[in-house]
Order: structure tokens, then C-alpha cells, then sequence
């Protein structure tokens, strides 16, 4: 059901196979140059990081560089130590991920199945933190965090940033496991399997596809955090992220722009071959959820 | 790899637990949903519930963050910022932002989605894939590059434009109050459109593709299709999406904050940039005495205006709702 | 509350005298850290928010280690945008660092009470205090209730400079008849340069340039011109420095000068010889813009010139207090005493941390400090115009005598000090924004009710803290013997 290759019987097949050719292509041409535009500010980026300075300046909106310099990279790894922070923000992104799916995929599985005193009141928590406006400072976190003698640790970061995400991945797994097929766990039950087993073995190995949506919208926003990295790592600068390097990245060279595109690039390249690499379960998951 | 694809069942109603079953097993299985639930609500509990009532606290206290609150002003804070008319104007440009950026976001995801859901077109998932990567990228970093091609390029833009004629004069796009507040909802539509296009993606491909044959077998026409299959099918998914989209506009805040920081003259100034910029006090260039206290009852006066606004909606909607049904009983129109 | 703090709007507030960040406020944000492993020895946590001055202290950590082989300084540097946030923090948790650079917020007396600082008392023993200039020590700014908590580090200078670009102005034929660049000094003289550029170059250069995305810059023009035509209270924002000392008030409206400048700024914008997108690019913009000749002329302070040398553009001339007779009638004013750094109360080892403080406020530093072209030192010994390379910054050193002591409030009743200024908005920077981009169109009753919201704010902090036992007189800032054209001594109550 859309715009192009909808057949209608017609006595004249091929010109019928010719029109929708035409529409076809034409589609097809409309979408890669829509995207390609659509992406034009990130192209730009990336053709920028190769400039060099003068290019910069003369090339304007052009993307393309005139010759490739690829020591813009070179530089921009080296003096924002982005090596370091590459692998503290892989930890946290990894270790987020972890916490948000483990949390998210077992709440959302109670909720979707099975019945129990009070979980009426747990759905109306749950629902009304997304309305209700949240916090304007970090001090009451920070406060907890300190009493717990979790700051200055990866672990503070993973943990905090975990709950930020927890409700929509509850939701999202909710939704999923609402519509798997009972009958495979009354099969599982039958077969003398535990709540424990019907969870790990049978039910979440069904989920994969929701298991990477949340996973990657997990790791964008986990990757690309900020704010919690830089103050729950404030008395130790070495487990600093790769976004708070940016960040001072970004204000060491405000005016050394191919460098500062560099370093863009390097910021985002790992992101988006995550996304490269899951996006093609995350419709898949994203559908298993919205099923009535 | 291929995708794993359960079988599912339309009805979502989970079987009631079994009535047969002794108590203290059904007690046992209680015991493993509470132990299930529980690192969830101790999260959401910790953090998200937590903080919350503590700013309500400080809403009470003139505070710049340090030490403890002390200065009790009771609803002072309050007052202040219902009597600011900086503050009517930011939550004015939200509500701009919100009902520009919702519809024109969520007319275009459905169009593009329903040209992507075609079964027939090959490298779907390539197309899908250039329509979502902004959403991957943060805020900042989009802030950064926007910024360099709109100012420091837009001098060819503008040659562009004044060659054509549209325009007479050199234009500042973020730097004029015609056009800032423009220019930050046509990245913010950009920046988020791509969730939006695979939640309807995800929504068109529950829809069952025998509807649609059964439909074509009767003859209905593309149009016919999509308005009497498509549209109702999608109608419980779009209004989860709708409702993610208008909860999201209304936060907006870091986009806003990067590419204008509420600039010129208050002119593209969001609810989320006033109360950021009270609470931790202006730009580093242009400090200003934080007040944590002020910045949360802003805080939540918005969060009650949202749920109020939210409320009269429904309210709203739903007389309509009835009011169209008693319409349809009172003309006999049963069928 | 008349503290000065570190950041670039405070080069306004403190005009370089004493507070010492305000030379050192270029920098926008940092994050690289240099951290030594602890060989046995003492370890010293160190922290700054410091961008273009990090070679300059990544030196002094080098040899004060050689000269101290048994301390080891680790230097963290913050985020600068979210510096004071993080001290904050770092002291609510146990994590705060030996030594510090001082955060803009909170003000330093609440800091103080707070229980941030350790007095220096035990080490600031007379012979210490004399390496000083005189007056270096004052309660209310460095000193409070009898104990020492920080010492001054920046020397007095103009915060802020009209910096012009050489080749533009050979362009446009703005030359001597020596061939050597005319330097403007009127009002007028500014107005016409602009004009010649902008007719000589067809419109493809502009006379003036600015970046105002962070809401500061435009305040910047207005308290540059203002102080010329005799407005000794400028343009800041916050704090009380901006008033007129003489009459104890803000006078953007009773005193014409600022509608004058903002009529000169609207009329220059009108005539296109303002670079466009100044209000949307940010200042580090407008600054390569510059180096770039797109516009030939800017407003900013000496932070400007270390990149610019870095990219080894110096072809590039500087003037203060340009005014309407060529004669500037105010300068630029501080409190004597200011600070920079401080020891925390939490240092563990508090003698091998003043060894450091010692060591980086000291002289010999505070020569290198001015060689790397970054401000002007304390210590007139240290001012060497010998060791400056550049020539610009050697302009800049000239013009040390445009900044002198203003009145101070705190000297003559030291209760001034605790008075907390409710936040105005919109400030002088809002109007300023408001009016440049015709939001504002009527420029008179916006600043007329600027400075009676202004006015009464103080009036307001006056009431407050005498209804909790403080005794404060809006006569106290009234100083009707100050001449904008002198330095002023401030004689304590007697």
C-alpha cells in the first residue's frame, strides 16, 4: 500500500511494466537524493575534517576536500586523548546497556505476564514519571551517590544513566512480551520449567529484536551523555567519556574548525556502525511492541 | 542472522492465574514477580522519583545550591516566576516550537514511512537508515556544525538568496529575532524525525498485509486504502507517538541551548533554556548568582501548566467523542 | 559582594586590577590533565579551568617539581562552562582538590563561610605579605574577619582594548603620512575608518566585527565607549562595580552616554558597517574572523592576542578608551588586593600545597606568566617589557596606566560585604541584544528601567541585610571626592 507498484489488471502488461519502472526509478531517485541532502550537514562535517584550514575558509558549502588531510585526525586523537576516553565511554555505554535490557526486559516481562497485588500501582508509577517534570539539579543524585560511596567510579555513571532510560525500555518490553504466544509458555511450564527458566531460556531469547531496539537507543544516549560522565567522575579526570572530551574539545579549538570536525567524526563514527549493524532488528523489535 | 519472528497472538489479555493453584505456590510466583520488578522501581524509585520530591523541597528555599536550603521564602518563588513575563514568553515559544515541530515532524515521517513499508522497493532499509542518523548524533555536536554552516557560511546562503531575489539584504539567521526560533524547529524537526519515521515504520508492518489484499480484491482504490485500512489500524500506535512527540517538544532543551542559548533578546528562549539558565546561572561568560530554589518551582509550575493543558484535552476530546456518539444514537444510525 | 570573579564579563567588574583571573580569562573550556604519578612522594591535587594559559602553568608544574623533587603536583583541568558547578560539588563530596583556582560563584565570602578555604595566616607572615605592592591585603575583597584566604595575582590593566587590523586598514588608505597605520582615537575617527573600509572594499570588508552569541560581547562596545566619554561606571552586568561611584547609583539612564553609544552602535549597523552574523557567531569566531581581515575592527581584552600569536598574526594594532575628544574622561578601576587561587580546607598536606600557592603566585612565575603574553603581574618587577616578544603585547603593557584603584565600599564599611544583589533581568546585555536587533524600540525607557530596577535591587539588599543586623547606608556607596581621571584611595571608616 503505497504511492508506487500498485498493479491493476490492464490488458497492456508491458506498458503497465514500463510505467512502473519509471515509477520506480523515479522513487528510488527521490529517496537517495532526499537522503542524501537530508544528510548533507554530517557530509558537510566529514568533508570539513579533511580540509585543511585555508580549504575551510574558501570552500565554504562544498563538502568535498580538495586533497585529503588526514593528519586532522592524527591531531585531533592525540591532543584530546580521545584513546582514553574511547574506551571509558565504551564501559559505560556497554555496562548501561547491560543494566537498562536486564532491568527493563524483567519488569516488562512481570508486567506483561503475570498477575500480582499491587501492580496497578506499580503502572501508574511508572506511567506518571513521564509526565511529571523532572529535577532541575543533580544535587539530590549526587547526594545519594556520595552516601553510597559510588562516586568517582564508572559504576556511578552506568547506574544513573541506566535509570534515566529504565521507564520507556519498561514499556517497550512490556508491550513486546504482551504480544508473544502464551501457549509457548504454558508448554515450558508443562515441562517442569520455573519462572526463572521460562524467563532466561524461553522468553528473552524470543525478544531479540527488542532486545536491540532498547539496546541501541540504550547506546546512543549512554554514548553521546554528557552531564552525568562529567560529575559523577569530577575528582578522577581519567574516567572521563569521550563526550566531556568533546565537550573541552570543542572549547580548546573554537576556532580550529577541520580539527574540530575531526574530532565529530571520531565521536560519532563507532555510534552509527553500532546502528549500522542493529538497525535492521530494531523496526522488527519496535513492531513486536505497538502489536495489539 | 536472520530476525527472530514469534508467532503472536492479536489477544493481548494474559489468562488470569489459575484459581486451582495451592496458595503458597501462587504466593512463590508473587514473590518472583516482586523480585523481577524490583530493580526496576528501586531505580525509578532513586533516582528519578526521589529527586523529584526533593525539588519540590527546594521550591519552597531562595538557594544558590551551596550548603544546605535555608532561606524559606514559602511560594515567593512561585509568584516570581508567574509575575515574569520573561518567563510567559519562553513557555509561548514552546508552545510554538511544539505545534510546528509535531505535525510537520509526524506528516512527514507517516508519508515517508508508508513509501519505505512497500514490501517492493529494494534498499528500504538503506533509505530508512539515511532518514535516521541524525537522531544519532547529540545535540552538541549538531549545535556545533549547525552553527558553522548557518553563520560562519551563511554568507553564501545569503548570496544564494539575494541572487534569486528573495531577499534584499544580508541575513543573521540565529542572529535574527525573524528567523532564530525558525531556524532552531527546522533542525529540531531534522534532528528527531528519524524516531518518528520508525515508530510508523513499526506500526504499518502490524498491519496485516491480507487487509489490504482482501480490500484491492473489492476494488478499493489507494486512496480508499489508506484511509480505511491504514488510518484506523495505525490509530493506537499513532497516539502513542503523538504523545512521545509532544511530551519531547515540550522538554526541549539542548538543541535550543547549543545552537541560540535563547538568543537574541529572549527570542528563541524555551521553558527548559529560562529554567536552566536561572538555576545555574547564565552563560560562563555572563555569570549570574544561581538559584537552584527558583528554577525548580519554574520547573514545576511548567510540569503543572503541561498536565493541566494535557487534562482539558482530554476532557475536551473526549465530550467531542460523546458528543458525536449521542449524535449517531439520537439520527438511528445503529447498525 | 564587590569580589571580583574569573571569568571574561568580570574583566568588566574588576578592570584587571588584582582580580586576577581576569587577565586569565580567555579561555572557554579544558579538560586535558596532566597527572604525574606519585613517586613516593607527596601528591598536591591541583585545579583550574585554564585553556590557552595551561602551557604556562604545565611549566611551573615542571620546575617547581625540579626545585621540590619530593611534592608532585597533579593538575586537573575543568570544564570551564561548569567550573564553579564542580567545585561545588567537589566540596559537598570529599572531593575537593588541595589547591584551587577560586570558582565566579559563589562569591568568595561564602566561600568563607562555607568552610572552602584555609587561611593563610601561618605561612602570610610579614616578610611574605612585603613581596606584595602595597594594599594587597584588604578585608572584604582577600581578607576576611582578620584572616588571609588568597593573595592578588593580576597587575592593573584595561580590560578591554579596540583591537584593529593592520592590512585592512592599509586597504582602505587609513595610513599616516609616515605609511604607518592611523590609529583612531574619536569617536568620529571610528565612524569614518568603518566607512572608508567599507566604500574601499566594495562592501566585501566590514569595519567591525563582533561575536555576540554568548549575550556579552555587545556590552563589551558600550563599556569601552561609555568609560571614554566619561562614564566611569561602564557596562558589567553584575555585581556593583557598574555604578557610578560618585553619585552611589546606576546611571544608564540619567547619563547620556550610554543612549549616545547605543545610538552609535544602532547608526553604525544601519550604515552595514557591522559584519552581519555578529550576533550569531561567538566570540572565538569573530576572532579568526578577524585574523582574517573580514572586518578591521573588534572589542575584546588581551585574550585575544595568544591565539592570534600562536597563528603568528601580529599584524595588528590596539587602542583603549576611544571617547569623543580624543581625550578619554574615565578609566578603568579596581579594588586593590583580588585573588586567584586558594588552599582548601580539605588539603592534606596544607604546607607542601602553600609551597605550590607560593610557587605559582611567586615573581620569578609571575615574570613567566608575562612573557607568555597572558596579563600583566602583580609584582611591577615582574612587568618586564624586556622579555615581551610581541609587539602588540607590548601595547598592551603600555597602556597599563588607562586601569587604576577605584572607590571601594568595603574598605570604608566592610558590612558592604554582605549585601547579596538579587539577578536583574533583562541586564544591560538583554537591552543591548534587545535594541541591536529592533526588539527593543524604545532604547530610553529600557534603560530607564534598567537602572531603576537596578537601583531598587540595591536598595532592596540594603533593607535585607540590616534586617539581619548588618548596617549598611546607601551612602556608602557615594563617594562624592572621586575623580574618574585619578586613582582613589579609600580611607576605612574612622
Amino acid at each position: 500500500m503505497t504511492a508506487i507498484a500498485v498493479g491493476r489488471p490492464a490488458p497492456r502488461r508491458a506498458g503497465i511494466r514500463n510505467r512502473r519502472r519509471m515509477v520506480s526509478a523515479m522513487t528510488h531517485a527521490a529517496l537517495l537524493i532526499g537522503g542524501l541532502a537530508w544528510l548533507y550537514p554530517l557530509f558537510w562535517a566529514l568533508g570539513s575534517s579533511l580540509k585543511s584550514d585555508d580549504q575551510f575558509f574558501t570552500s565554504g558549502l562544498n563538502p568535498i576536500p580538495s586533497h585529503f588531510m588526514w593528519s586532522n585526525y592524527e591531531q585531533a586523537w592525540q591532543e584530546a586523548s580521545f584513546g582514553r576516553y574511547f574506551l571509558n565511554t565504551l564501559l559505560i555505554t556497554i555496562g548501561t546497556v547491560l543494566v537498562t535490557l536486564v532491568v527493563t526486559s524483567m519488569a516488562g516481562y512481570v508486567l506483561a505476564r503475570t498477575q500480582f497485588p499491587g501492580k496497578k500501582l506499580c503502572l501508574g508509577l511508572v506511567s506518571a514519571t513521564l509526565f511529571l517534570p523532572h529535577g532541575y539539579t543533580i544535587i539530590p543524585i549526587f547526594d545519594l551517590m556520595q552516601r553510597l560511596h559510588l562516586l568517582d567510579s564508572l559504576w556511578s555513571v552506568i547506574i544513573v544513566q541506566s535509570s534515566s532510560g529504565v521507564v520507556f525500555g519498561t514499556f517497550l518490553f512490556m508491550g513486546y512480551f504482551m504480544a508473544i504466544d502464551r501457549e509457548l509458555e504454558d508448554a515450558a511450564q508443562v515441562d517442569g520449567a520455573g519462572f526463572n527458566q521460562t524467563f532466561w531460556r524461553i522468553m528473552l531469547p524470543l525478544s531479540g529484536p527488542m532486545v536491540a531496539t532498547v539496546g541501541l537507543f540504550t547506546a546512543i544516549t549512554a554514548w553521546n551523555s554528557f552531564f552525568l560522565p562529567l560529575v559523577f567522575t569530577l575528582g578522577r579526570p581519567e574516567l572521563r567519556t569521550l563526550a566531556v572530551g568533546m565537550y573541552a574539545f570543542i572549547g580548546e579549538n573554537s576556532t580550529n574548525w577541520t580539527l574540530l570536525c575531526a574530532g565529530t567524526v571520531i565521536t560519532l563514527a563507532p555510534i552509527i556502525l553500532l546502528f549500522l549493524l542493529l538497525q535492521r532488528f530494531f523496526v522488527n523489535g519496535l513492531a513486536g511492541a505497538v502489536k495489539q | 542472522m536472520v530476525a527472530v519472528s514469534p508467532t503472536r497472538r492479536a489477544d493481548p489479555a494474559p489468562a488470569s492465574a489459575p484459581v486451582a493453584r495451592p496458595a503458597r505456590r501462587r504466593a512463590r510466583r508473587y514473590l518472583w514477580s516482586y523480585l523481577y520488578l524490583a530493580p526496576m522501581v528501586i531505580l525509578l524509585l532513586a533516582f528519578i522519583v526521589y529527586p523529584i520530591v526533593a525539588s519540590l523541597w527546594y521550591t519552597l528555599y531562595q538557594w544558590d545550591g551551596i550548603g544546605d536550603p535555608t532561606t524559606f521564602v514559602g511560594l515567593d518563588n512561585f509568584r516570581q516566576i508567574m509575575h515574569d513575563s520573561i518567563f510567559w514568553r519562553s513557555l509561548a515559544h514552546t508552545f510554538v516550537y511544539a505545534a510546528i515541530v509535531v505535525p510537520v515532524q509526524l506528516a512527514l515521517a507517516l508519508a515517508l514511512a508508508l513509501v519505505l513499508n512497500n514490501r517492493r522497493l529494494r534498499f528500504a532499509s538503506f533509505y530508512r537508515t539515511l532518514f535516521f542518523l541524525p537522531v544519532v548524533t547529540s545535540a552538541a555536536v549538531i549545535g556545533v556544525v549547525i552553527q558553522l554552516l548557518v553563520s560562519n557560511f551563511g554568507d553564501s546562503i545569503n548570496t544564494v538568496l539575494m541572487d534569486l531575489h528573495l531577499t534584499h539584504s544580508h541575513i543573521d539567521f540565529l542572529g535574527d529575532p525573524h528567523f532564530a526560533l525558525g531556524i532552531v524547529i527546522a533542525v529540531g524537526i531534522w534532528h528527531t524525525f528519524g524516531y518518528n519515521l520508525v515508530y510508523f515504520l513499526a506500526g504499518l508492518q502490524t498491519i496485516p498485509e491480507e487487509l489490504y489484499e482482501a480490500a484491492r480484491l473489492d476494488g478499493a482504490g489507494r486512496v480508499a486504502l489508506f484511509r480505511r485500512i491504514t488510518i484506523p489500524m495505525l490509530r493506537g500506535v499513532g497516539v502513542v507517538i503523538l504523545v512521545l512527540a509532544v511530551i519531547g517538544t515540550f522538554q526541549v532543551f539542548d538543541l535550543v541551548q547549543v545552537l541560540t542559548s535563547g538568543g537574541p533578546y529572549f527570542s528563541t528562549e524555551v521553558v527548559n533554556t529560562y529554567i536552566y539558565h536561572l538555576a545555574f546561572g547564565g552563560t560562563n561568560a555572563n555569570a549570574v548568582q544561581p538559584n537552584v530554589g527558583l528554577a525548580s518551582a519554574a520547573s514545576f509550575f511548567f510540569g503543572l501548566l503541561l498536565i493541566v493543558f494535557s487534562v482539558v484535552q482530554v476532557v475536551v476530546l473526549r465530550t467531542l467523542v460523546k458528543r458525536r456518539a449521542a449524535g449517531r444514537e439520537t439520527q438511528g444510525g445503529r447498525s | 559582594m564587590s569580589s571580583p570573579t574569573f571569568s571574561r564579563r568580570s574583566l568588566l567588574r574588576a578592570a584587571g586590577l588584582g582580580a586576577g583571573a581576569a587577565a586569565l580569562g580567555g579561555g572557554l573550556a579544558a579538560c586535558s590533565s596532566s597527572s604525574s604519578s606519585s613517586g613516593g612522594g607527596i601528591t598536591v591535587n591541583y585545579w583550574d579551568s585554564f585553556v590557552s594559559q595551561a602551557p604556562w602553568v604545565d611549566n611551573e608544574i615542571k620546575l617547581f617539581e625540579k626545585a621540590n623533587p619530593k611534592i608532585k603536583i597533579k593538575k586537573t583541568t575543568q570544564v570551564a562552562d561548569q567550573y564553579p558547578n564542580l567545585v561545588s560539588l567537589a566540596f559537598r563530596s570529599d572531593n575537593a582538590p588541595d589547591m584551587f583556582q577560586l570558582p565566579k560563584s559563589p562569591p568568595l565570602t561564602q566561600q568563607v563561610t562555607q568552610n572552602w578555604l584555609t587561611p593563610l595566616d601561618k605561612w602570610a607572615t610579614d616578610s611574605w605579605k612585603s613581596r606584595y605592592p602595597e594594599n594587597s591585603f584588604i578585608e572584604g575583597n582577600n581578607e576576611f574577619d582578620g584572616k588571609i584566604y588568597s593573595a592578588p595575582f593580576a597587575g592593573p590593566a584595561p580590560s578591554l582594548q579596540l583591537y584593529i587590523h593592520n592590512g585592512v586598514f592599509k586597504n582602505a588608505g587609513l595610513t599616516n603620512p609616515d605609511g604607518s597605520v592611523a590609529i583612531p582615537k574619536t569617536w568620529d575617527d571610528v565612524s569614518r575608518a568603518a566607512a572608508a573600509i567599507k566604500s574601499k572594499s566594495n562592501g566585501k570588508v566590514y569595519g567591525f566585527g563582533f561575536g555576540n552569541s554568548q549575550n556579552t560581547t555587545l556590552a563589551w562596545w558600550l563599556d569601552l565607549f561609555v568609560r571614554g566619554a566619561g562614564s566611569p561606571g561602564g557596562a558589567a552586568s553584575a555585581g556593583i562595580d557598574s555604578l557610578d561611584s560618585r553619585v552611589g547609583k546606576w546611571t544608564y539612564s540619567s547619563d547620556r552616554n550610554y543612549a549616545d553609544v547605543i545610538a552609535l552602535l544602532l547608526n553604525w549597523k544601519k550604515n552595514g558597517y557591522i559584519y552581519p552574523n555578529s550576533m550569531s557567531i561567538s566570540d572565538e569566531q569573530a576572532r579568526a574572523y578577524f585574523e582574517r581581515g573580514q572586518f578591521g575592527m573588534t572589542v575584546g581584552g588581551v585574550w585575544n592576542q595568544p591565539e592570534w600569536t600562536e597563528h603568528k598574526f601580529t599584524d595588528y594594532s590596539l587602542m583603549t578608551l576611544p571617547s569623543p575628544t580624543g581625550t578619554p574622561q574615565a578609566l578603568f578601576y579596581g579594588p586593590p588586593g583580588g585573588y586567584l587561587f586558594a588552599i582548601s580546607s580539605k588539603a592534606k598536606h596544607p604546607d607542601e600545597t602553600f609551597a605550590w600557592f607560593d610557587w605559582l603566585g611567586g615573581v620569578d612565575s609571575g615574570k613567566r606568566y608575562v612573557a607568555s603574553g597572558q596579563g600583566l603581574s602583580i609584582y611591577p618587577e615582574s612587568n618586564d617589557t624586556k622579555d615581551v616578544t610581541s609587539k602588540p603585547f607590548a601595547q598592551y603593557v603600555a597602556m597599563a596606566n588607562t586601569a587604576v584603584y577605584g572607590p571601594q565600599p568595603t574598605i570604608r564599611n566592610p558590612d558592604v560585604a554582605k549585601l547579596t544583589l538579587d539577578t536583574v533581568k533583562p541586564d544591560i546585555n538583554d537591552v543591548l541584544a534587545g535594541a541591536y536587533t529592533g526588539q527593543i524600540k524604545n532604547v530610553a525607557s529600557a534603560l530607564s528601567d534598567l537602572e531603576g530596577h537596578r537601583n531598587a535591587g540595591l536598595s532592596d539588599a540594603i533593607k535585607k541585610a540590616n534586617s539581619s543586623g548588618a548596617k549598611v547606608n546607601a551612602s556608602d556607596f557615594v563617594f562624592p571626592d572621586f575623580d574618574p581621571l585619578k586613582a582613589y584611595t579609600t580611607k576605612p571608616a574612622s
